[in-house]
This record gives C-alpha cells, structure tokens and sequence, in this order.
C-alpha cells in the first residue's frame, strides 16, 4: 500500500482533494497516514485565525473622507463629434490617406499582376505582339524599297527617307538578332539582305548621282529585296489572321 | 436608488465621484481584515486600505463589468500588502543581520520557555508561530493566509497572486512545510 504524501494530507485537510472518499477509507486502513494525518491537522489547527482589530460601521466612511480630496471627478463621456479633437482629426485624416494609399498601390499591383496576363504572359499574346510590330516594319520597308526603286528619276534621296532608313535600320537589327536566336534562318537572311540596303540608304549623301543609285540597286537587288519583304509581309499577314498556324520564323 | 456594484461604478465614471464612498463603506471591513492578515500590523493595514480603493479608484475606467469590484479590491488590496511585506522584509533583513543568526535566536527563545508555565509555553508558542511565518517568503506567507484564514480555494488564490492554480498550491504546501518545522521542536517538548 502507498503512503500518502504530505502534499495529498495538507490537499485532503484544506478539502481540496479530488478524491476525498479514497483519502478517507486510506486514512482508516492505514495507521502510519493516520497519526501523520492527525499530526498535521493538530499543526494547522494550532496556528490560530488572526482576528483583526475591529472596525466599527463608521469604519468605511472614515476611508472615506480621507481619500476623497485626493480623488479627481471622472468626467463624463464626451459625444462622439466632442470627441473630435483637432489632433484626432488629423490621426483620421492620416489613416485615411494612409488607406487609399494602400488601395492606390495594392491596385497598381494588381493590374500590374493582372495585365501581362491578359497580353504578353501567354505564348498567343506574345505572338500576336510581335506578328504585328514586325509586320508594321516590313511595310514600312517594303514602302521604303518601293520609293528608292522610283527613285531614279529625280536623282536624289531626300532626306526623309534617309532619316526613315536610319529609323528602320535600328529595328531592323534587332529583329535580325532576334530571329537568328529564335534559329530562323530565311527570316534573318531576308533581315540581313534588307539591313544592308538600309546602311546604303541611311549613309548616302545627299546629292546621290543616277550613278551611284543605280549601284546601289544593282548591289543591293532591290527589285529581290523588294519581293522578299512582300513575301515575308504576307507570312505574317497570314499568321497574323491564323493565329495558331504561326512558323517558327517569326517567334522572334 | 443605486445599489449594486456595477450601477455605482457607471455614475462614479459618469461624473459622480461621491457614489465611489458607497463602495469603499461596503467593502472596506474586508480589505482591512486581510490586509491585517498579510501585513500582521495595524497601522500597515490601514495604510494598505487607503492605498488599495485609491488604487481602485484610479484603475476604475480599466475594470472590466463582468467582474466582481469586490473580488477586484481584494485583490488588490493583496497586493498592496504583499508590497508592503516585501519592503518590509527588506527593511528587516538589514536590521536582523546585525542581531543573531537563526541558531542564536532558537536559543534565546529557549532560555525565556525555561520555566513551567502555560502562560510562557502559550506566548512562546504564539513567538514560534511569528517567527517561522516570518522565514516564509511575502507570496508563500500570502498564500498560507488566503488558505488558511480567508478559506480561498486554491485558484482564487491563484487569482488573486496572479500566478498559476499549481504555483499557488505549492506556495502553500511550502508555507505549511516550513511553519511545521518552525514548531517542530515545541512539539517535541511539549
């Protein structure tokens, strides 16, 4: 049989044991718990209850006065616009402003998030983007092509057109490379062929002899280059339409 | 005519500072009796009274309705004594490091019990009893008096201390190991 401890004794004395009925039928079976149980209760029992001196009725008023001097008056709860003070105006004023700009940007996030989703993040999308810019630059050079092969007649190139080459030239060398890392390799031959022509263009001097255009056509073979720009404006137009029947040579 | 609690804590923060002495009349008996019993000193427990409904008083716009203002300024009032011991035991300890050691005074007490009477065995009883309530520490003496004199059950005292219900237990379970040893030796004598 396990002895009580004398923490379960002091528990069991202070009536806060959980099982009280057990403690009880142990106590009467067990002589050693016994006399340790009445050994306690004799210790406890003889430390007295301190009575404190008495106080009479008009013990709680005299607390009374003398604390009420030193105890300031609640004031009581303003309305809630007397509540408005100038400093918690501008506090809400703040936290307003501090609002929308948190929506402001949590917005420009979210159609940040938002808009290449719907236009440059799907491989279509994409597509579409640079059918369209290419396109738009392979007419511009086909016009190009078109006004330097009518060209013979006044002798000169103007200098819009030079300027236009120059323009051209720049894109057109980014689509060159573009399309020789995509591994399209008529697309940027084709590039290639029409840069050259550009370069021709865009460093002629202003008073071109019939001489020098007419070398400059021979070389450059504009009435070829020409054909191959349409026919490479036509692909796109035509991927452009499809859509899903795009080649491998515009996935710039 | 207000005469709950809860009623006179609205009007004392509505404005009405006067309707605060209605408490302080109603629960001041019970503040004073344990503040008596924790700090054992009258003048000590009238100045724990004073301080604790002051310190209600202040608190008041942070005491939560649901609870009991009587509760809340015995508990309070718990803790001021409890300060108070503690500031006192600081103060005691300097001063009994010069007298004796605890040796040295179970002999003195020895010497005054020398003779056989009851009145003398009674008050060197009554000497016992303060001193080894004195060797319990400010939350174990607190505890033992919640328990043994004001019957608070273990979690009320767990409430009131602001510790944990076991924290509590064993503070008492300390106290009454400590006060038993403390008049251990009476028994034997006795």
């Amino acid at each position: 049989m396990n002895h009580l401890s004398e923490e379960e004794l002091i528990e069991h004395y202070y009536g806060e044991s959980g099982r009280k009925a057990g403690i009880d039928a142990h106590l009467r079976a067990c002589g050693t718990c016994s006399r340790a149980y009445e050994a306690l209760s004799r210790d406890l029992a003889g430390i007295p209850q301190v009575a404190p001196p008495a106080r009479d009725a008009a013990y709680g008023d005299q607390v009374w006065q003398s604390l009420r001097n030193s105890l300031p008056v609640y004031s009581a709860p303003a309305s809630k616009w007397r509540r408005l003070t100038p400093l918690r105006i501008l506090a809400f004023a703040t936290a307003c402003a501090l609002i929308l700009a948190a929506a402001f940007i949590a917005g420009r996030q979210w159609e940040r998030r938002r808009e290449p989703t719907l236009a440059g993040n799907t491989p279509q999308a994409r597509e579409r983007v640079v059918l369209f810019v290419l396109g738009d630059h392979l007419e511009r050079s086909e016009r190009l092509l078109v006004e330097l092969k009518n060209a013979d007649d006044s002798g000169t190139i103007a200098a819009p057109l030079r300027s236009e080459a120059q323009d051209l030239l720049t894109a057109n060398r980014l689509y060159r490379a573009s399309a020789t890392q995509a591994g399209d390799p008529v697309l940027a031959a084709a590039l290639d062929h029409l840069e050259r022509a550009l370069v021709e263009v865009a460093n002629g001097p202003d008073d071109l002899s019939n001489a020098d255009l007419a070398r400059i056509q021979k070389e450059m073979n504009t009435d070829g280059l020409l054909f191959e720009v349409r026919v490479l404006r036509s692909r796109v137009q035509a991927q452009q339409q499809g859509g899903t029947t795009r080649s491998k040579g515009v996935s710039i | 005519m207000r005469t709950d609690d809860h009623s006179i804590l609205r009007a004392i923060l509505a404005g009405d500072k006067e309707a605060y002495g209605t408490l302080v009349a109603r629960h001041s008996q019970s503040v004073f009796r344990v503040a008596f019993r924790v700090t054992g000193n009258e003048e000590d427990a009238e100045e724990v009274v004073q301080e604790a409904f002051l310190k209600g008083y202040q608190r008041l716009p942070g005491f939560e309705s649901r609870s009991d203002f009587g509760t809340w300024i015995y508990r309070i009032a718990v803790n001021c004594s409890l300060d108070l011991v503690k500031a006192r035991k600081v103060e005691a300890d300097y001063r009994v490091a010069d007298d004796a050691d605890p040796k040295e005074m179970e002999v003195q007490v020895a010497d005054t019990s020398a003779g056989p009477d009851r009145l003398l065995l009674s008050r060197e009883i009554g000497a016992r009893q303060k001193a080894a309530m004195k060797r319990l520490t400010p939350t174990e003496q607190a505890a033992f008096i919640l328990r043994h004199m004001e019957d608070r059950s273990t979690e009320e005292i767990a409430a009131t201390l602001g510790i944990a219900p076991n924290a509590a237990k064993q503070a008492v379970f300390r106290a009454v190991q400590k006060l038993r040893t403390g008049l251990a030796e009476l028994r034997v004598n006795s």
